[in-house]
């Protein structure tokens, strides 16, 4: 029997699949060279987040982070604000890096220090980060960003926007291999499905929790940066939605939500799904609503298939033990 | 007592907080929250959690405007709301128990569907201009008591009763303590599941009836932000996200405080923006007094 997670694959390139089949009937445009660099350009954004997402889940615990949106929101505008105030740009998008794994060591610190379940922990800081950000601006966008700047997020390279090469693909790749190759990857997985065995084993489990929040923070800067690159201006409110889309991409890559199971290619494959969808109810002119509706059905349904498949894998073990 | 050292801070720096027009005005205004904070109460005691209920109170709310347009009287509309927030309270419930999707996954699923609902049948255009006939409910007063008090009273006391005084709610606290030793001596898990997430949608329901007698419509972005300060309220309130401990009479401080935080930051003049970043903050600072004494304790 072919293990579970290659079927979940299977099961979202299918998806995928229909989802693009269901473009091509509903508009005559989906269906055009143009159409995937259109596509491509809402990915990475929404990519690096849903990956960020998976990892925290990952490590069990169990792991969420809420705050991930408000924390790309807030950084855009430390960084829009910074070079306002005269600091060169690209020292401005390392500071916001730096601010980005500084807000996530803030999560860090309250779930792992001091073990306050993650779900309230990060939705506190939710609440917090994202008054921040529309009270600092007094909610008005901070623009003025030089037009070269531009070029990470609207240029294109072999029809193919820019921060797709520099960002997603190869944050995409690193996190691949770091999770499949490398020890820290087996004790990511090791951390998220017994984390008793785990640390009896001398994994270091709340190490490696504490780095993930970091990184999530981290990454939601970078989300940060290419959505500064994209629109030329910091806007309070451009998070806002993120922590539960990410979730739901995260979820419907086939992480577990009490962590231990995913993989980076369910996150980059359930991204495809969801941008594809949207940009083909966009295309077909449909309203924006079937887009929430397609996306609440998709991410329950992907569960109840989930639990369905474990469950009859489950009962075949147990009629032939191996 | 936090609250009360809240109060205090306010009623120094502005005169006008503790008059009686302010505080039936934050009482009113905390009428919504603090019914779905009733049953987000029991829902998490439970060891479940709800994130669509702005969905629910958004679709209830568009039905009840809906059928206002078409001319129903209010005994048709009222019952109209309070059913389709039960049914949906119950969808969730459903979902939760026969599919073992987790509660935060399922109802950020429905939260999706039922925003969809919303803006299929409000089609972005506001619904205004719904008569009056109801705002008693909120805005009137019996015996100098505002109505809108009397009601969230009432609403407690009954979700207090359902707890605390009937075998329903000992079940509800089981299943939240340990829900396979709760399902091995026979309680029925999977129908007191459905059912506290009806009572909640219900709960809902009536936020939405109260809310369009308050409003006289219904905007677009209506219920955004309830589910979210409702989870904070009950947790503010020392409820514990992982079931099995919970205090309505918490969770309805809890509202209040959020309340009274919104309403007070804005008569000390501080702009309304900074609200959300202090009931963030007082969170933070909850969790972690909580988090030092949990462990001075074990």
């Amino acid at each position: 029997m072919k293990d579970p997670l290659t079927q979940r694959l299977v099961f979202l390139v299918g998806l995928l699949v229909a989802a693009a089949l269901a473009g091509a009937v509903l508009s005559p445009h989906f269906l055009q060279a143009s159409t995937v660099g259109y596509l491509l350009q809402y990915v990475p954004v929404l990519g690096v987040l849903g990956m960020a997402q998976t990892l925290v889940m990952l490590s069990g615990g169990p792991g969420i982070d809420l705050s991930i949106g408000a924390n790309m929101s807030l950084v855009g505008l430390a960084i829009a604000g910074m070079f306002g105030l005269g600091v060169p740009l690209l020292a401005a998008c390392a500071a916001g890096l730096v601010i980005g794994g500084l807000l996530g060591a803030v999560n860090a610190v309250l779930v792992c220090t001091l073990r306050v379940p993650s779900l309230m922990a990060t939705l506190a800081t939710f609440f917090a980060y994202s008054g921040l950000a529309l009270a600092l601006t007094g909610g008005t966008p901070i623009g003025g960003l030089p037009s070269w700047f531009g070029t990470l997020a609207q240029g294109r390279f072999i029809g193919i926007p820019i921060h797709m090469w520099t960002v997603f693909v190869p944050l995409g790749i690193v996190l691949h291999v770091m999770l499949s190759q490398t020890r820290l990857g087996s004790h990511i997985y090791a951390a998220g499905n017994d984390e008793r065995a785990a640390f009896l084993s001398g994994v270091k489990v709340w190490h490696i929790r504490f780095g993930l929040y970091c990184l999530s923070g981290v990454i939601a800067a970078l989300a940060a940066i290419m959505t500064l690159s994209w629109f030329q201006a910091a806007r309070p409110d451009a998070g806002e939605g993120m922590e539960l889309l990410s979730v739901t991409i995260a979820v419907l890559g086939g992480a577990h939500i009490f962590g231990g199971i995913g993989r980076i290619s369910g996150t980059v494959l359930a991204v495809l799904i969801v941008t594809t969808l949207q940009v083909a109810l966009q295309l077909a002119n449909i309203s924006q609503a079937w887009q929430l509706a397609a996306i609440g059905v998709l991410l329950i349904g992907s569960v109840m298939a989930d639990n369905a498949v474990g469950e009859r894998l489950r009962a075949r073990a147990r009629r032939n033990p191996a | 007592m936090a609250l009360l050292v809240l109060c205090t801070i306010f009623a120094l720096q502005s005169e006008f907080f503790l008059s009686e027009r302010n505080l039936t005005t934050i009482l009113r205004n905390s009428v919504d929250l603090g019914i779905v904070c009733a049953g987000m109460t029991i829902v998490i005691i439970l060891g479940g959690i709800d994130v669509s209920v702005g969905g629910i109170l958004a679709v209830s709310a568009v039905l009840i405007g809906r059928a206002y347009q078409v001319g129903m009287p209010d005994w048709v509309v009222v019952p109209v709301g309070l059913a389709a927030g039960a049914l949906l309270g119950a969808l969730n419930g459903v979902i939760i128990s026969k599919s073992r999707v987790p509660p935060i996954v399922a109802t950020l699923g429905t939260m999706y569907v039922y925003l969809a609902v919303l803006f299929l049948v409000i089609g972005g255009v506001w619904i205004s201009g719904l008569p009056s006939s109801l705002s008693f409910l909120v805005l009137g007063d019996v015996a100098g008591i505002p109505s809108g008090a009397l009601l969230l009273a009432a609403v407690y006391v009954f979700a207090w009763l359902l707890l605390r005084r009937t075998p329903w709610g000992q079940r509800v606290v089981a299943i939240g303590c340990d829900e396979t030793a709760a399902r091995l001596v026979g309680i029925r898990v999977d129908r007191t599941k459905i059912q506290a997430y009806a009572l909640l949608g219900l709960f809902a329901g009536l936020a939405a009836v109260l809310y369009v007698a308050r409003m006289r419509n219904v905007e677009v972005n209506i219920g955004t932000n309830i589910a979210l300060e409702a989870i904070a309220a009950t947790i503010l309130g020392g409820a514990n996200i992982r079931g099995g401990v919970g205090s309505l009479v918490g969770a309805l401080m809890g509202v209040l405080f959020i309340k009274i935080t919104q309403n007070g930051l804005v008569l000390i003049g501080v702009s309304s923006l900074w609200e959300t970043v202090v009931i963030g903050s007082l969170l933070v600072v909850v969790l972690v007094i909580d988090a030092i004494e949990t462990r001075r304790a074990g």
